[in-house]
């Protein structure tokens, strides 16, 4: 509990110090900059020599340029400070940059799936005439072997790259009433190589 | 980013902050050049110094006001929200549809052998 309680006074002292050196270097500008503009009055008497006033004087518009631009460089600083301040604390805008990004996130995540869900049905269409064309035209040769196109796809996947296991691929549509399409549906998966000799 | 608007304001506030800041000693600079010359342009010289005080006015209001709202706004404790869930469920969303990519390509070069054959 005091632990608790220490972290808000250290919060506390740290926004009561930045306020503090914004005083402090607010007045430092405005005062050097009032001394400077009276230092540039011509004094008919002076205590020392002109030559010697002149020198002191140019002294001192030196030393309180100076310290205007330390002050400007300090305000700076506690403007850095002052941002990093409130990326890290400033709740309620972290709290609605939090939410922005996940709808974004989650609106692309939609939008992929939504499209490769698309792709799927498109594909499917495709796939279908495909292996229509495949069992046609070869159907004599698939006879003669007694292997359907998945066997033979995977065949293929097994003389090429024996290394590699079989993974459910995503566009295949698990339709029950589709026949080829359901013993296809995990041939899918890899294609690579050239047909088999079967295939006209 | 657009997206961030609220944190932006603020954030953008502060960055016009430090440049009026430059705009300052610019004016300082400007005031004390005109002096130092024989025939100063008494306009030019008040124009500035009025500008000159101006920014400084504003630049004071405005980091006061924005440490009064930290003053409001902050707490003791760090914040533990993050958008690491629906970034891990985007990253899967996009391999998923470069897989897709991936297994269509195959598809489309076995067909292009094929034809070839």
């Amino acid at each position: 509990m005091a632990q608790q309680r220490a972290l808000p006074q250290s919060k506390e002292t740290l926004l009561q110090s930045y306020n503090k050196r914004l005083k402090d270097d607010v007045k430092s500008v405005m005062d050097n900059f009032t001394e400077i503009i009276k230092s540039a009055k011509i004094e008919d008497e002076t205590q020392v020599s002109r030559a010697t006033q002149g020198e002191q004087d140019n002294y001192e518009m030196h030393v309180r340029a100076a310290n205007i631009v330390r002050a400007g460089e300090s305000l700076m600083k506690l403007v850095s400070d002052l941002k990093q301040f409130l990326i890290l604390n400033d709740f309620p805008s972290v709290n609605e940059a939090i939410d922005q990004r996940n709808q974004q996130l989650r609106a692309l995540q939609e939008e992929c799936d939504r499209k490769l869900i698309a792709l799927r049905d498109e594909v499917s269409i495709d796939l279908y005439e495909l292996e229509e064309e495949y069992y046609s035209s070869s159907s004599s040769l698939c006879e003669a072997n007694g292997r359907p196109l998945c066997e033979a796809y995977w065949r293929l996947d097994l003389d090429t790259d024996s290394a590699d296991g079989l993974s459910a691929p995503v566009l295949a549509s698990p339709e029950p009433s589709a026949g080829p399409l359901q013993a296809a549906a995990p041939a899918h998966s890899h294609a690579s190589g050239p047909g088999p000799t079967e295939h006209a | 980013m657009a997206t961030y608007s609220l944190a932006n304001e603020r954030l953008r506030a502060l960055e016009d902050i430090e440049r009026e800041i430059g705009a300052i000693l610019q004016n300082a600079g400007t005031v004390i050049l005109e002096l130092s010359k024989e025939k100063t342009n008494e306009r030019l010289l008040d124009r500035q110094a009025a500008a000159f005080t101006a920014s400084v006015q504003h630049v004071e209001a405005e980091l006061s006001g924005q440490i009064r709202y930290l003053t409001q706004v902050a707490t003791g404790q760090p914040h533990e929200g993050s958008s690491y869930s629906s970034r891990k469920d985007c990253q899967m969303a996009l391999k998923r549809v470069d897989y897709a990519r991936l297994k269509l390509s195959d598809v489309a070069r076995t067909c292009e052998q094929m034809l070839e054959n």
